[in-house]
Parts: structure tokens; sequence; C-alpha cells
């Protein structure tokens, strides 16, 4: 397209782009109710067949009405897509610009949905749905779950609590000037940075435990070895936070006569504090999924955590629905707490330009 | 030895007789290969506001900071009410407490507010109860005409009021010296005039004060001595109005037709 184009009095071209203005409405709108279909319609079929029974819910699959809703909404999402994309370059405004890109996502994520799940369907539903989604066979094992729930919070939340801890006593010593002090705490931190958490897992509990006879069960093992390996983590979190601490708050301390423990105490480390919070939080999030890692120390039937109930009611029944469930049970446990995480990073950042850092 | 009869010993207690407040003797800084400080001598008397002044990077700063030990010499004695405090043995941290530093950009502590701000040294390092210190704090902030601001934070001050709080703090230590590092540098013109009012007033009853400065106005009128430094050697000093009127060196005076 060597060609240069006759060029258009600007008038033209501006009458042109208004006229395709409202297909940004449009295709906003086309590609909402594409996915509101496939989302809406999947949900609808659902409640209608119920998901009690693993049979219903093979129905609810397979049925007429779920296949109609998947191919209208794809067919509607795909449009959305290209008209969205077709136009949304020669929008008059930034507002029908946006609707237009807006629509083109919209349709893509339902036409992608769509046909995903119209492939998905074609498959062994019965088979499916006996083996992944066989509610019944949880709903007995709640109590099981619950308890697991429990002490995966408890595994994590005293790994996290002594961790954090040991770490900021570490973090205060990795920015000692004298490399005497340093070493050490490098060494520990290296180590416990530069092995996998099973490991050390594994030689805490069947090393100490078990090899040299120190009294610990398996459950206090894995606190040990959970509260270690964060240490070494949140040693790094903190000390990247209290290097991130201006130096001139330390002068402005040293000026008035505080010592250098007292300046740590009261001037650095709470500024690093609300620093680090968000991170830790992250820490956190992982370290409450990396307490499954106790399924390989062997628990009594009280002591299971969220994984190993799942993962021995799929040895006991047969039915990966435990895991599905086991997963589900994660998840309630996670994602308020990744909320939260967004809320603090959110209100600290706001308090620290309050606070003119 | 009971706090009471401690509070005579040094570094405590008054200036001994015949012997200044602080006296510096053949200062050497050097950083890296950086020499910064080149042999500076220096005397300052109680009730005297010693004035420096000089070209960026001649290492007003350095010697400020090497006055309380911030920045440690690398050769060279620092002698505060007649000990040496380069001295390994001495306790910099009692040092500190009877010297007071306030810095060009303020440095308050972003987490606490005015009145925290005061109160931490009063209690953490003169051990005063909570309730004298608050009340010791309020009194230095009316002075610097701050009473109704006690409860802000840093962030909800002005770069003027946030320096006046920041003199407030090194104050109420009650310091028997105070060092400025161009104090006013990062203010806006109209709120250099605040600070230097309160630094004036210091000046008039008779704190004991090193100011660096590019205030010239404030130096020829505040300052009962005047020192001017080029590239870490003090070249010329003297009452500051005789300096000012009749600079002896060639680099005084370009520096002072630079500035004026
Ligand atoms: N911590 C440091 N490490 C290395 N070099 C430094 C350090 N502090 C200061 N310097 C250098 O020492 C020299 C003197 O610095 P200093 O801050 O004392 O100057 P100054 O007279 O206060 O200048 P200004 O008027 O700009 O504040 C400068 O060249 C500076 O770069
Ligand atoms: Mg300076």
């Amino acid at each position: 397209m060597n060609r240069i184009p006759a060029p258009h009095p600007i008038r033209e071209i501006a009458a042109l782009r208004e006229k395709s203005r409202p297909l940004g409405v449009v295709s906003a709108a086309v590609g909402g109710l594409a996915l509101a279909v496939v989302l809406g319609g999947i949900t609808f079929v659902f409640a209608k067949y119920g998901i009690r029974r693993e049979d219903r819910i093979a129905a609810a699959l397979q049925s007429r009405e779920l296949f109609t809703i998947l191919v209208s909404g794809g067919l509607l999402g795909a449009g959305a897509a290209a008209l969205g994309f077709g136009t949304y370059r020669r929008m008059p405004t930034r507002v029908s610009r946006e609707e237009a890109i807006a629509g083109a996502v919209l349709g893509l994520q339902a036409a992608i949905c769509g046909l995903a799940l119209l492939w998905f369907i074609q498959g062994d539903m019965e088979r499916f749905a006996r083996n992944f989604l066989s509610f019944e066979q949880i709903v007995p094992q709640y109590g099981a779950f619950l308890n697991g729930a429990r002490n995966t919070l408890v595994l994590a939340g005293a790994g996290e609590f002594f961790g954090v801890i040991l770490g900021l006593v570490l973090s205060v010593f990795t920015i000692s000037k004298r490399a005497a002090v340093r070493a050490p705490v490098r060494v520990y931190i290296n180590l416990f940075r530069g092995t996998p958490l099973l490991l050390q897992l594994s030689l805490i509990y069947f090393g100490l435990a078990l090899g040299l006879g120190v009294n610990m069960s398996a459950y206090t093992a894995a606190i040990l070895a959970f509260s270690l390996n964060t240490g070494a983590y949140s040693a790094e979190v903190f000390r990247a936070g209290i290097q991130s601490i201006e130096r001139s708050q330390m002068e402005a301390a040293r000026g008035l006569g505080l010592g250098y423990m007292q300046s740590m105490r009261y001037v650095i480390v709470p500024q690093a504090v609300r620093r680090v919070i968000p991170p830790l939080m992250n820490e956190f999030v992982i370290l409450i999924k990396d307490t499954s890692l106790i399924a390989f120390l062997g628990l009594s039937y009280a002591q299971r955590d969220l994984f190993t109930v799942g993962s021995q009611g799929y040895s006991q029944f047969f039915n990966a629905t435990f895991y599905v469930a086991s997963g589900l049970g994660y998840l309630v446990v996670t994602l308020p707490l990744i909320r939260l995480v967004t809320w603090v990073e959110k209100r600290l950042r706001s308090d620290l330009v309050g606070a003119g850092v | 030895m009971s706090r009471a009869a401690n509070a005579l010993v040094w570094p405590a207690g008054p200036v001994p007789a015949g012997v200044p407040l602080i006296r510096l003797t053949a200062i050497h800084k050097w950083f890296g290969n950086l020499h910064v400080l080149k042999g500076i001598d220096l005397d300052l008397s109680p009730g005297h506001v010693l004035v420096v002044i000089g070209t960026s990077g001649s290492g007003k700063s350095t010697l400020l900071r090497c006055i309380d030990m911030l920045e440690e010499p690398t050769s060279g004695h620092v002698w505060f009410k007649g000990r040496d405090i380069t001295d390994v043995r001495v306790n910099l941290n009692d040092v500190r407490t009877h010297m007071g530093i306030v810095f060009q950009a303020f440095n308050l502590f972003p987490h606490k507010t005015a009145l925290g701000n005061i109160t931490l040294a009063l209690e953490k390092v003169l051990h005063m109860p909570r309730d004298q210190a608050r009340e010791r704090a309020m009194a230095e902030l009316e002075h610097v005409g701050l009473g109704q601001k006690a409860h802000s934070h840093p962030g909800q001050l002005s770069g003027g009021q946030q320096q006046r709080v920041a003199i407030a703090r090194a104050l109420a230590m009650r310091p028997d010296l105070i060092l400025f590092d161009e104090v006013t540098s990062a203010l806006d013109p109209k709120l250099v005039a605040e600070v230097l009012a309160v630094m004036q007033r210091l000046a008039s009853e008779g704190t004991t004060m090193v100011v660096v400065t590019h205030e010239m106005g404030f130096a020829r009128e505040v300052g009962t001595h005047l020192v001017f430094m080029d590239e870490g050697v003090i070249v010329e000093q003297g009452e500051p109005k005789a300096v000012f009127d009749n600079p002896q060196d060639e680099r005084t005076r370009r520096f002072l037709s630079s500035v004026l």
C-alpha cells in the first residue's frame, strides 16, 4: 500500500468517525450480553438440574439447554469481538473507544468460555461428574475438612508467627557493619532459601525426631521447619524494608543521643514494618499452601491438614472430588487473605502519602 | 553513683574554666580517595554563634557532622568540654545527648506526631516520666509557635513548620550546643523567615550554635564569629561584619561577591 491516499477534508473524516460512535455502545452491549448468556446460562442450567447428585450434574452438562446456550453465547461473543476490534480505532471519543474495546474483550471471553465448554462436554460427562463432582460423598466428611482447614491454619499461623519474629531478629544481624556478625546469619538464610522446604521438613522430622530420638511429634517438627524456613525468608523481607528507610532517619535518631539498638527499635523498625506488611502477608499465603508438604510426614487422624484430608479421602474412595473439595477449602482461606493484602497495601500507601514519605 | 550525682559529671555539667566548649584540632576527613577536610582547627566558647559559609562541596556539612561524630574524622581530635570524644572509650550517645543537630531535610520521624518526635528522646534517653516529657515537649512546641500542631504528623505540616518542630526536638534535650546544617535551604522563601526568626531568638537567649548557612544576612547580623571554608580548609575567619566588609583573601572576596 504505497499509494498515497487522496487527502480527505478533515470534516469528512470527522463525520465518518461520528457515525461509528454508536457502534461502541453496541459492541459493549453485545459483548456483555454474550458473557452474561454464557455465565448466566451455566448457572441457570445447574440450578435447574441441581448439583447435589452426580447424575444430575452429568445430565445438566449433556443437556440441550446448555448446548444451545453455549453456542448462542459463543457466537454472540465472537460477533462482539469482531465488531469491537474492527471499530475501536476509528472511534471519535475516548469513551466510545473504551466501549468498543470492552465489548471486544468481553465478547472474546464469552466466545472462549463457550467454545472450551462445548469441546469439553463432548467427553464422557458421566465419568467426569462421578469422579470430580461427587459432592454427596464429601458432605459426610464435612467435619474432617473443617478440622483439616483448622490444622492448616494453625500450622501456617504458628510457622508465620515464630518465623516473623525470628526473621526480624536475623534481619538486624544481616545489616551489621561487622562481617563476623553477618556471615553466620547469611549462611543460615542461604541454606534455608537454597534447599527445598520438603527436604528441611524431612531432615527435621526424620533426622531429628526419629533419627536422633529427639522427642517431637510430626506436627511440632512441621511447625519448627515452617518457622525456620519463614524466618529465613522474612529476614530478607525485613532487611529490604529496613534498608528502604532513609539513612537520615538513623542519623536524626543518633543525633538525639539514642543508641543504635534504640534507634532501630523506636525509629527504623516501626517504619520498616509498615512497608513489609504486604510482602509478609504474601509469604503467609504461600506458607498456607506449603503446609500441605506435611502430608509426607504421616499424621495422626486429628492432625491432618486440608491437603491430607483430601488425599486420604481420595485413596479411600478413589474419587477426585476430595481433591476438588480440598482445593476449594484452600481458596476459602486464601482468597479473603489475598483481598486483605490488596486492601492493606492501598491503606498503607495512602497513609505514607499522608506522612509525606 | 546516683543519677543526680551523675548529672554533674562529664559530659554533663559546666564547661571547665579556661576550656572551650568545642575544640577541633587538625581534623582531616577522607571519603575513600576524596580529601574533604584538610586540617581544621577551631574553638567555640559557650554563648557564641559560629557561622560557617563556603562554596558547595567545600566540606561544611562534613565538618558539622564531625563535631557530633556522626562522621568520624580520619585523623585529628574533637574536644567537648575538655575531653577528646574521638577516643573510642567515650560513649558518644552520652555526648550527643548534650548536642543537638538540625538537618536541611528536617529528618522528622514520619510515624510519630510532632509531640511524639520530641518526647521520644526525652523518654528513652533522658528517662523522663511520660507526663513530664509531654509537658516539656509542649512547652518547646509553644516556644517555636506550634503548640496547636502537637498532634499533627510531619506529613501534615508545611516545610517551615516541620523545621521548627525539628528545632524544638533538638532544644527539648537542653543541649549545650546546637548544630544547624543549612536548615532553611529546603524551604520556600516565604517559610525561611519563620525559621530564621526562631534561630535569631535562640541566639539572643544565649544558645551556643554552629550554623552552616547560605543566608548571608543572618550570618552577618546574628553570628558572633564567621568561618569561610573552601576546598576543605578554613580560608578566613573573624568577626562577621569585619569579614563581610573587608575580606582579606581573594577566594573570600570572590565568594562574597557571588552571593551578595
Ligand atoms: N558519605 C560520603 N561519602 C563520600 N563522599 C562524601 C560523603 N559525604 C560528603 N561527601 C563529599 O564530600 C564533599 C564535601 O561534602 P559536604 O556535604 O561536606 O559539602 P558542603 O560544603 O556541605 O556542600 P553543600 O553546600 O552543597 O551542602 C563533597 O564532594 C561530597 O561529595
Ligand atoms: Mg552541606
